[in-house]
């Protein structure tokens, strides 16, 4: 179809060229006709014209001549009456015209000139019998003068008897006086040539190039290179015949008109040629006009037809550019279709994903509810029940927070909360949380912190930490029982000064991942299917929310992984290094300004020299117990003894609290000895409290973690165990105003306050918390929970009504939020509106408790 | 394309279509009103000069350098004096046509034009008749060299003054003497041998002559001696006086041109009606002759002689001082009577300037008669040159010497040609050397 078009085109177009070409052919075709006719006509017009110049040359010559036989006639009736006609003959004088006058009597052969000379015919030639009016006229000659002359001899009569014959000279140079200045621009040749003797006997001035000139007819043709016989003989016979012939003939290679025209009926001959270029100057300039209007005419034409063809092709271009745009917005569509159909099916997807893992936690909700309603009287089995429904509700409530956080990602809302933290305590936190969910399932839980030279950094720590919960979660919920679990903190190569280069690796030797799967890690919704991860609970969001938050944060995230040998997550991010922090105080006020580290790991040894570089501290490394015993001593020996001595802890338990035990009886004074441990070296705490001034720090190190020990040491206390679980806080006796629209959480919330041992008044709506506030007592209320979406008032209204109550504890009772809106927006909002602080919904019972201690007790 | 080319483009065509139209009308829209005189005034009489010289037949498409280099003076005097210089030129048909130094002598007696292009003779004739300006008071006669001067001063007037000093010699065909192994001939007998090697090999002819300059052989000959002897003065003082005879000294040169003649090696009656180069020319240049006399610029103009198939050598007449070149002085004069003496004169003047003969020195390739005006002439002319140069030349004609040389020995040498012996040829010279004596 294609082809066939182009070739529509292609014929299109070669009929229009042809089209063009015949236009132009016939154009030029009359052009040519037209210019050949103007030129045939004004050649025509110019030999007309020369024609006519040529005869009026001819005719004032031959009047010349008919006058100078006229005078000479008259003369020889003068000399007729003359008394002495000699006399009247010397008397006359010659001039430019008649340069001799003779008379000879008649019957005598010789008579007199006016020049004195004796004059006779010889040297006349008037044999060819040539006549001007009557009047015989001789050939050409040379004359006396040295130019060409002619003759004429008429009878002097008296009383009518021939008495002489009067001879007259004439000069061919005085016709030149008579004749025009040059024709055809002075472009013409000319020559007057005498018959007889074809001798070129005037070349009148002006007629032709100064610089030619011939002798003879023959030196003419030459000269001329006429030597076409038939022509040659044409012109013989013309002039035979005293006949005008006028021929086309190139002189000089341009080709020129040469004529030769009978003067005085053939007794002499004007010869010569006129350049044709010269003769049809008009015709050449008519020719040139039209060659400028029809030049004119075709860049016209061809000016359009550029223009066409411009204007052609940019609506083509403008009809392809349409087109293609068409084509790309057609494509575009498609492509949105596509989208929308692989949205909508992802849709459909996330909704059967959603239905499936928000129904199935549902459905043990609502299953063990009716067993309850069954086994109520079986206390057992409803513990047993209610602690199943709370599994369950925990997950629908992690699946919940999950597409919370997912959705907030990806709508661009979440916002990095940057603010200084420490290495060491999010190593704490991230450990307090994993360590027991691993020692539950008796894995083994390394943590490996090395190459780090700041522990104090700028960035979230929150969602730092949520990183490396996800990742560890994940290590520990797809890692069989009495696997173990590797979590590494390296410091890198800082590409900058200003930042600290942090490579975070969570390795495990579980289930391991298909390299298919490894694809779609990343994406929501996608789980690892098979038999053993099925049986896991998990949102299939943990990892899209992971790599999201390290992409927030500049950094990247990898994987690698291999089914039943176990995967790596490698974690790259760069943190800000705080400026100007001070360290050295602490160190001096503590008095350490020597430290010997014991470390059979020399990598170890440097990491802790690499923290301890900015404190102030010299750090002297010992790579073993005697060369730590060597350096205690010298030490002392020097009085540079260290402060404090740090034991690596890597050795087994007795042989560690030796060494530590050795060192204490070497080192004089109170230098605290800190045994660097492993976590998971039970009972060496208990042990090193048998020696003196010797505590446990757990590993990793942490110059943090080193001066809450030293401080601890110094305060003489032990500091509570950080996993000890916070102490009992209770709600007991407390009064509470509860505003919440929904009945059903309200008579919740009520139950588990009464459970509590709290009471609550519940409002319906804001308006109504208002109002019972108002009519309440002052201190009636320990606390307002405010639910914020409600009806008439909501919740933020109904805070800053409270609080801008004139009573005195309208600005102090703690106003707790209590929403199902958790976003960091909600939470803003709540504190702007005057609320205490924020608590998201489902109520975390503990939660609550520890907030409610945290305000009650301020105030 | 882009949007602001697509602009240019419509931008040029509408300027273009705008200044067309414009042209257009321009061009057609000439009016002429009414009531206005069409004619065009022809501006004042233009001054004329006529200056009488020969022409050289022309050759179809051939330019004739000599006149050409004469032209472009002609031209210098035509633009610096607003001018114009008309040509009469005069060539004779055949022998028995006047000769051109005829109808020259009879034009300038006749007072028939301004300036002449003359031959020694005429301008002799016409000096002693007072026919002739006296150009010594032209400012480029200071410039002229002292030989032209001394040539050229009749009863002490300058008389005429060339663009050119003519300097003949006899051109040789080197190929051909090459091929005979002959040597270019230094003394008459030496030349008379090569002339017999010639004729043996089967040169019908070996010297090609015209009626108008054997006399050149004589000329050689006969003053060989004079010029270069070193008591010229003295030499033409008695030859004035009639205590030395003209005769004496040019008959070796007679008997030499009888032998040239005897021996075959000059066909005499051809060169007795054959004109200069015209007829001797042809057989040169088709190298059936092997030896022409001719002068300086015909190795120059390729009317003449200046394109050869073979290598061609100007060497001077033999003589009994070696090559000879022989100096006529031909040359320009005004008019005693021109009817336009004074714009002949400027004319002249323009004409025979440094700056003119300059020009014409570097066209023609000649010897110029200013003393400033030096240029190299063609290898050919070399042999010929370095003579001159060396001051070894005689002079073909002296309006020191009462008697005329160049056109009377010409007349006689025809004389000699048309069968007269050489003692009558001496006896016409002591005739015309009484005559000049009694004048």
């Amino acid at each position: 179809m294609k082809k066939k078009q182009n070739r529509k085109k292609i014929d299109k177009s070669v009929s229009l060229l042809l089209s063009i070409i015949l236009v132009f052919c016939i154009l030029g075709a009359v052009v040519f006709s037209v210019a050949r006719k103007i030129s045939a006509q004004m050649s025509d017009s110019a030999i007309q014209n020369l024609t006519e110049s040529l005869d009026l040359i001819k005719s004032t010559i031959e009047a010349i001549f008919d006058k100078e036989a006229e005078f000479q006639k008259l003369m020889a009736l003068e000399i007729a009456r003359a008394e002495n006609p000699e006399d009247y003959i010397r008397a006359y004088e010659k001039n430019q015209t008649m340069v001799k006058i003779s008379l000879i009597r008649s019957g005598e052969k010789e008579g007199i000139s006016n020049t004195g000379e004796v004059f006779s015919e010889e040297g006349l030639d008037f044999s060819l019998g040539e006549e001007v009016a009557g009047v015989a006229i001789s050939q050409s000659y040379i004359n006396y003068m040295g130019t060409w002359a002619y003759t004429m001899k008429c009878p002097v009569e008296r009383d009518g008897r021939e008495f002489g014959m009067l001879y007259i000279e004439y000069v061919y140079d005085s016709l030149d006086r008579s004749l025009p200045d040059g024709f055809y621009n002075k472009r013409a040749m000319l020559y007057i040539m005498d018959a007889k003797t074809e001798r070129l006997v005037l070349k009148p001035k002006g007629m032709g190039e100064r610089s030619a000139g011939h002798v003879n007819l023959e030196d003419f043709y030459r000269a001329n290179d006429i030597k076409d016989k038939k022509l040659l003989d044409e012109v013989t016979t013309c002039l035979a015949g005293g006949k005008s012939i006028m021929f086309y003939h190139n002189i000089r290679g341009k080709s020129a008109l040469n004529y030769m025209w009978a003067v005085n009926g053939g007794a002499i001959y004007l010869i010569g040629f006129v350049p044709i270029e010269a003769i049809q100057q008009e015709g050449k300039s008519v020719n040139q006009n039209i060659f400028v209007v029809v030049t004119v005419m075709l860049v016209a034409f061809f000016l359009c037809c550029i223009l066409y063809y411009f204007n052609h092709r940019e609506q083509n271009r403008i009809q392809k550019e349409r087109e293609a745009e068409r084509e790309i917005h057609s494509k575009q569509l498609t492509e949105a279709l596509q989208a929308a159909q692989l949205a909508s099916n992802s849709k459909t997807m996330f909704l059967s994903n959603m239905s499936h893992d928000i129904r199935t936690p549902m459905n043990a909700v609502l299953g063990f509810t009716t067993l309850i309603a069954k086994e109520a009287e079986n206390p057992d089995k409803v513990r047993e029940y209610t602690k199943k429904i709370t599994a369950s509700g925990q997950h629908l409530l992690s699946l919940i927070n999950d597409i919370l956080d997912v959705s907030k990602i990806e709508s661009g809302k979440v916002v990095l909360t940057v603010e200084e933290f420490t290495l060491s305590g999010l190593v704490n936190s991230v450990d307090a949380i994993v360590r027991p969910m691993a020692n539950n399932k008796e894995q083994k839980f390394h943590v490996e912190v090395t190459g780090i030279k700041h522990e104090r950094l700028i960035g979230d720590e929150t969602r730092v930490n949520q990183i490396l919960i996800n990742l560890l979660s994940n290590a520990v919920k797809y890692t069989p029982a009495g696997g173990s679990i590797w979590f590494r903190i390296m410091g890198m190569k800082q590409r900058s000064s200003q930042y600290e280069h942090i490579r975070i690796e969570v390795e495990d030797n579980g289930y391991g991942m298909t390299p298919e799967y490894l694809k779609t890690i990343f994406d929501a919704f996608t789980r690892a299917e098979n038999s053993t991860t099925n049986k896991i609970q998990g949102t299939g969001l943990g990892m899209a929310i992971t790599k999201n938050i390290v992409e927030l944060m500049g950094g990247t995230i990898e994987v690698s992984s291999q089914i039943d040998k176990g995967s790596l997550f490698r974690v790259e991010l760069e943190f800000r290094i705080p400026e100007g922090k001070e360290e050295k105080e602490f160190w001096q006020k503590s008095g350490i300004s020597r430290i010997l580290a014991v470390c059979c790991d020399k990598r170890q040894g440097s990491d802790i020299q690499a923290l301890m570089a900015n404190t102030g501290v010299l750090v002297d490394v010992a790579s073993g117990r005697e060369e730590a015993l060597g350096l205690a001593a010298s030490g002392i020996a020097r009085e540079e003894a260290y402060q404090l001595i740090l034991l690596d802890g890597h050795a087994p338990g007795e042989e560690c609290l030796q060494t530590a035990g050795q060192l204490r009886d070497a080192m004089p004074g109170m230098a605290p000895i800190l045994i660097l441990a492993d976590q998971g070296m039970d009972g060496i705490e208990e042990e090193s409290r048998h020696i003196k001034n010797v505590a446990v720090l757990w590993k990793p190190f942490f110059i943090q973690s080193l001066k809450s020990k030293i401080q601890e040491m110094q305060a003489g206390e032990k500091k509570k165990d950080a996993t000890q679980p916070a102490g009992e806080s209770s709600l007991e006796g407390l009064h509470f105003l509860a505003a919440e629209d929904n009945e059903i959480n309200a008579e919740i919330l009520s139950e588990i306050l009464a459970m509590e041992g709290a009471s609550c008044v519940i409002a319906g709506d804001g308006q109504a918390a208002l109002d019972c506030f108002k009519n309440s007592q002052e201190g009636e209320f320990d606390a307002i929970l405010m639910d914020v979406q409600m009806p008439v008032m909501n919740g933020y209204d109904a805070t800053r009504a409270i609080r801008g109550l004139e009573r005195r504890d309208a600005g102090e009772i703690p106003i707790i939020a209590m929403t199902a809106n958790a976003f960091v927006e909600d939470e803003k909002e709540a504190l702007n509106a005057g609320m205490n602080v924020h608590l998201a919904k489902p109520i975390d019972m503990a939660l609550l408790k520890q907030v409610v201690e945290q305000y009650i007790k301020r105030k | 394309m882009n949007k602001n080319m697509k602009n240019n483009i419509v931008k040029f065509t509408a300027v273009s279509l705008v200044g067309m139209a414009m042209f257009v009308m321009a061009a057609c829209g000439e009016k002429r009103s009414e009531g206005q005189n069409m004619i065009v005034l022809e501006e004042g009489e233009e001054r004329t000069v006529n200056l009488f010289s020969p022409m050289e037949k022309t050759e179809p498409g051939v330019d004739n350098v000599a006149r050409s280099a004469s032209d472009k003076t002609v031209i210098m005097a035509e633009e610096k004096l607003g001018l114009k210089v008309e040509y009469i030129t005069y060539t004779a048909e055949d022998h028995l046509d006047k000769t051109y130094d005829d109808v020259a002598l009879e034009r300038a007696k006749n007072n028939m034009d301004d300036i002449y292009l003359l031959n020694p003779d005429v301008i002799q004739a016409l000096a002693e008749e007072g026919k002739l300006m006296d150009l010594s008071g032209l400012e480029s006669a200071k410039n002229l060299r002292d030989v032209v001067r001394t040539a050229n001063v009749v009863d002490g007037k300058l008389v005429a003054i060339p663009q050119e000093v003519v300097a003949y010699g006899l051109f040789i065909n080197k190929d051909m003497f090459d091929e005979y192994q002959l040597t270019l001939p230094e003394t008459p007998e030496e030349f008379l041998e090569c002339c017999r090697v010639f004729k043996e090999n089967g040169i019908e002819t070996p010297i090609g002559a015209n009626r108008w300059w054997l006399e050149t052989f004589v000329l050689a000959q006969a003053y060989a001696d004079l010029y270069n002897g070193g008591n010229t003065e003295a030499e033409i003082a008695a030859l004035n006086s009639g205590e030395s005879k003209y005769s004496d000294y040019m008959r070796p040169g007679f008997e030499f041109l009888q032998e040239l003649i005897d021996c075959g090696y000059i066909d005499a009656e051809k060169a007795y009606v054959s004109e200069a180069i015209e007829g001797e020319g042809e057989d040169f240049l088709a190298q059936k002759t092997p030896i022409v006399m001719a002068y300086w610029g015909a190795a120059n103009t390729d009317t003449a002689y200046g394109k050869t198939d073979f290598e061609m050598l100007v060497i001077g007449f033999p003589s009994s001082r070696g090559q000879m070149p022989v100096i006529p002085m031909t040359g320009f004069a005004v008019g005693a009577e021109a009817e336009h003496a004074e714009d002949a004169m400027a004319a002249l003047d323009v004409m025979v300037s440094d700056e003119a003969l300059q020009v014409y020195t570097e066209t023609n390739k000649v010897i110029s008669p200013s003393k400033n005006v030096e240029v190299d002439c063609v290898p050919a002319l070399k042999p010929l040159n370095d003579r001159i140069k060396e001051n070894v030349y005689v002079l073909g004609s002296n309006a020191g010497m009462k008697l005329e040389q160049w056109g009377n020995t010409c007349l006689i040498v025809r004389d000699l040609l048309g069968g007269a012996t050489v003692d009558e040829c001496m006896a016409e010279f002591d005739r015309i050397q009484e005559e000049s004596l009694n004048k």
